[in-house]
């Protein structure tokens, strides 16, 4: 009688276990419950109003930069420190970024380039310097949710990541604004 | 015979063409090229989570959170990669998602329950003669073998492709695996001597 080694016998078993099983239950009504309302809460223009959101406040922060700069040398830029966090930073369904969004947002990412040019060179280098840390860690991130698609973790560090750039963004605004709003004070009380 | 080789290949391109355009379909938006996607997939997607967890509810819900995290996830579908292995990683971070929320539940550090599957494996689960018992035994590994076994032993990823979905050392996935054919062999015996 020939014995079989165990180790030949477990390879076999496991070779010949069904890689497919069915479900007792069809999982599709739940999951088109979860997918097909989501895309109809979150159409394509959803997209392009978050980028036109984003365009916005990119807009009025560009100007009110330049007008700063044009009216009093631009002060340090401690403000980045305490960075705005945005309640609208979820730009689609389960927080990943379409290509729509990802397309306009190059989009943006091009014209701030175009504007930026005309801010003083510390200020500008430092404005460059964090957005290019937080788009080289967007894409890291993105590498690494490309090889492990769906992890909870990495989807919210892409998220922090997303809201930190808007946050540096409208915290340079805020004090941009202030700044042109004490200016436009000073003139007034020169003025009277 | 090659003519039939030949038809069968042509099958698998157009069969894997059928599939680049299901995903493309879907890509742009189309819940019925995702529902046929998931006609197609669901069986191996959830043979995975139902041999990694072990439980047919619990396999159920991370099957279900996979398709729906695979469709949130499809712009981000890189064309040249495979989609079942592609679904197969999601579904495994499905699966280990559940498993930190139930420890977190718990609140149980897991190695108690190892300990206790360890027990199981090494007892008696009856005659491994058939695959339900094989998949008895399977179930009754300690969680981390039981990943490993599953992935590299049952689905077939290399120890790099399984070390990587798992999050681990390709060192420790090698040793998990050593651990799991060990128990399972152990088995084997126990049931040769019975019979």
């Amino acid at each position: 009688m020939t014995r079989i080694d165990p180790e030949t016998r477990l390879d076999a078993l496991l070779g010949a276990i069904p890689t497919a099983v069915e479900p007792d239950r069809d999982l599709w009504p739940g999951i088109e419950a979860q997918v097909a309302p989501r895309r109809g809460r979150f159409p394509r223009w959803a997209g392009q109003i978050a980028a036109a959101v984003a365009l916005v406040a990119i807009s009025s922060l560009v100007t009110a930069v330049v007008v700063r700069h044009a009216t009093q040398p631009v002060a340090g830029m401690t403000a980045m420190d305490a960075p705005v966090r945005f309640a609208s930073a979820s730009f689609g369904p389960g927080h990943a970024l379409d290509a729509e969004y990802v397309a306009a947002r190059r989009q943006l990412a091009s014209q701030l380039e175009q504007r930026i040019a005309s801010l003083p060179p510390a200020a500008r280098d430092k404005l460059e310097w964090n957005l290019a840390e937080m788009h080289r860690a967007a894409q890291e991130i993105n590498e690494a949710l490309a090889r492990q698609p769906g992890d909870p973790l990495l989807e919210e560090l892409l998220m922090n990541t997303y809201q930190d750039e808007l946050g540096v963004l409208a915290s340079v605004n805020q004090l941009t604004n202030t700044g042109a709003a004490a200016t436009l004070a000073r003139k007034e009380q020169i003025r009277l | 015979m090659s003519e039939r080789t030949g038809d069968s290949e042509f099958e698998r391109a157009r069969s894997a063409a059928d599939e680049r355009r299901l995903v493309e379909a879907a890509v742009s938006g189309s819940v019925a090229a995702f529902e046929s996607l998931y006609r197609s997939h669901v069986g191996r997607v959830y043979g995975l989570c139902l041999r990694m967890t072990g439980h047919r509810e619990t396999a159920e819900d991370c099957a279900q959170e996979a398709f729906v995290q695979a469709w949130r996830n499809l712009p981000r579908f890189e064309a040249r990669a495979s989609f079942g292995t592609w679904l197969h990683r999601i579904a495994v971070n499905a699966v280990l998602a559940q498993a930190r929320r139930r420890s977190e539940h718990l609140g149980s550090e897991g190695s108690v329950e190892d300990e206790v599957a360890e027990t199981l494996a090494d007892a008696s689960l009856g005659e491994m003669h058939s695959g339900h018992d094989l998949e008895a035994a399977i179930a009754a590994l300690p969680t981390g073998a039981r990943h490993v076994l599953v992935l590299a032993g049952v689905y077939g990823y290399s120890h790099e492709e399984t070390a990587q979905m798992l999050g681990v050392a390709v060192g420790t996935c090698k040793a998990q695996l050593h651990r799991a054919r060990q128990l399972l062999s152990r088995q084997l015996e126990a049931t040769e001597r019975l019979a």
